[in-house]
């Protein structure tokens, strides 16, 4: 690590590493490390200190980490692991190349490089359909992510991510707004920039602000958390003259449900809850998706075992070294879900849906995971009704 | 002429016997083109194809055993389903479907083989380079 001493420094410092008390929290927290992998974060925290000959430790652990911040939770020091691993993994991407296996042998990874292309002309809106209005030019935009991709890519496993785009575009409707769909809409780069490839990440980003302002964009509306997160707090900070508001599409729906003039229909489910770890711990909206359950008549919710900051995550980020440790974690979360005794797991990142509805199918457990799953806006955009007063 | 690159995926049994066969034989090839061998089509996954569209190349031909040749089993139903998935990536990307071919052939089938490789070039050369290609560094791992 000697040649990338005063980068490793500044990483150090901007992460209060130095703060670390050894205390061991984060390893007693990591799922990871519960699960049973061979991986440490307060060992890493301790080599990047004091033991950076050790590289071969260090640059494995790096790649390691799911950023899931459960430990940043419960680290008396404040030392967020999340961000100090997407910093390594930019360092070491840059000098000792991107490492880290990639599920599906890289092919998401590939399509959002491929979405770089400048003279990309994509036909990524075949789904809108005649139920649903949507524009090509005006103030408000809805940013559609990944879901189409993942439509065709994880056709295989009977997951649906293009009905949260669709019915997050029917509640738009609903509340009397026509969003602008992007034709050219990039990826958001948030895998690219947790994988180290901070490049491309800029270059999607730059791409996706010139089709926002071609379009007379002021506003974009998103639903999936990790493009809710790279659009609110990287975009600004790589584009400094960015001038979009961004908006959590459950938390607009939540302040316009208050108004009243809507109701529910009632749901005769019990349900559980899944928070995403870019939404809850990241992005710190725990309250939204809970605030909008009670909302629905006849719905009976109970929480997990870990919750809210507590929660665990789906078992794998940014699509990198999914293994058999991923899935004891999925396992493990699957279980707690079926535990409170609900018949719908209900989530709000189509990932979590992607990752748990695969270990739902695991041949050898399948009966004892399985469950209905949907996301958040789809519940809503299926109950809800005008009321009219 | 649009100048374009070309990648062949080529499977190790009855389709490389015909590239051999053809080479025996003197067939003019297509320029620009490049061959790669693997041991069954089957082999080849969905990322590898989208990985030869990421690195550059403006078309891929997918050369297979018929179905009911296949050394393995189901090599080529494999390669077939792979092949529709990533067209419908390929479209929504703006590269276009057709810039994936997947042709099949018997052992003793060299000149089909060698007809098809033009066919191949001659679809992507009038379709001109794949506007599609990242600009930048590519990864180093
Ligand atoms: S929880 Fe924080 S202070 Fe404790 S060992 Fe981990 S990084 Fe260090
Ligand atoms: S972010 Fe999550 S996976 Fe990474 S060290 Fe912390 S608890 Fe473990």
């Amino acid at each position: 690590m000697k040649e990338n001493g005063q980068e490793l420094d500044r990483i150090i410092r901007e992460h209060s590493l130095y703060q670390c008390l050894e205390c061991g929290k984060c390893s007693a927290s990591c799922p990871r490390q519960l699960a049973g992998k061979e991986y440490s974060p307060r060992l890493l925290a301790h080599k990047l200190i004091a033991e950076r000959e050790d590289e071969a430790f260090i640059e494995s652990s790096v790649w390691e980490c799911l950023t899931c911040g459960l430990c940043g939770e419960r680290c008396p020091s404040g030392v967020n692991f999340s961000r100090l691993i997407m910093d390594m993994r930019v360092l070491l991407a840059g000098t000792k190349g991107l490492k880290g296996y990639r599920s599906h042998d890289g092919a998401l990874h590939s399509w959002m490089r491929i979405m770089t292309s400048p003279d990309l002309q994509q036909e990524r809106l075949g789904w809108v359909h005649a139920g649903i209005r949507v524009a090509t030019y005006g103030p408000v935009a809805f940013f559609t992510g990944c879901a189409p991709y993942f439509d065709i890519f994880f056709a295989g496993i009977n997951v649906d991510t293009l009905s949260i785009a669709r019915d997050s575009v029917r509640l738009l409707n609903f509340l009397g707004i026509t969003p602008v769909l992007l034709s050219n809409e990039r990826c958001c780069g948030h895998d690219l920039l947790w994988t180290g490839d901070r490049e491309n990440f800029e270059t999607l980003c730059r791409l996706n602000y010139e089709e926002f302002k071609d379009a007379g964009i002021k506003e974009v509306v998103v639903s999936c958390p990790e493009c809710f997160y790279i659009l609110s707090e990287f975009m600004p900070e790589i584009i400094p003259t960015f001038d979009i508001k961004v908006t959590l599409l459950i938390e607009l729906l939540e302040q316009e449900f208050r108004k009243g003039g809507m109701a529910f229909r009632p749901f005769k489910h019990k349900v559980t809850y899944q928070d995403p770890c870019r939404l809850g711990r990241v992005c710190g909206r725990y309250d939204p998706p809970r605030n909008l359950l009670s909302m629905i008549p006849e719905m009976k919710f109970r929480e997990m075992e870990n919750s809210g900051r507590s929660a665990i995550c789906c078992g794998n980020n940014a699509f990198i070294n999914c293994d058999s440790y991923s899935k004891r974690i999925q396992v493990q979360r699957l279980r707690e879900a079926r535990a409170t005794d609900a018949d719908m797991l209900i989530t709000a990142c189509p990932k979590c849906m992607i990752h748990l509805t695969c270990t739902m199918r695991d041949p050898l457990r399948r009966d004892s995971l399985a469950m209905e799953i949907k996301d958040l806006v789809s519940v809503l955009a299926d109950q809800i009704e005008w009321t009219g007063k | 002429m649009n100048h374009v690159s070309l990648l062949g995926i080529c499977c190790n049994w009855s389709p490389y016997a015909c590239y051999n066969a053809a080479g025996m034989a003197r067939l003019k090839m297509p320029p620009n083109f490049r061959l790669v061998r693997v041991m069954c089509i089957g082999r080849i996954n969905q990322a590898l194809i989208l990985r030869a569209f990421e690195y550059g190349a403006d078309g891929v031909i997918l050369l297979e055993c018929k179905d009911e040749d296949c050394r393995y089993g189901p090599g080529p139903e494999v390669g077939h389903q792979n092949v529709q998935r990533v067209r419908r990536l390929l479209r929504l990307l703006g590269i276009g479907q057709k810039r994936l071919v997947e042709r099949s052939f018997a052992t003793h089938e060299k000149e089909e083989f060698v007809r098809a490789l033009w066919e191949f070039s001659e679809l992507i050369q009038t379709m001109g380079p794949n506007p599609a290609k990242p600009r930048q560094e590519l990864e180093v791992s």
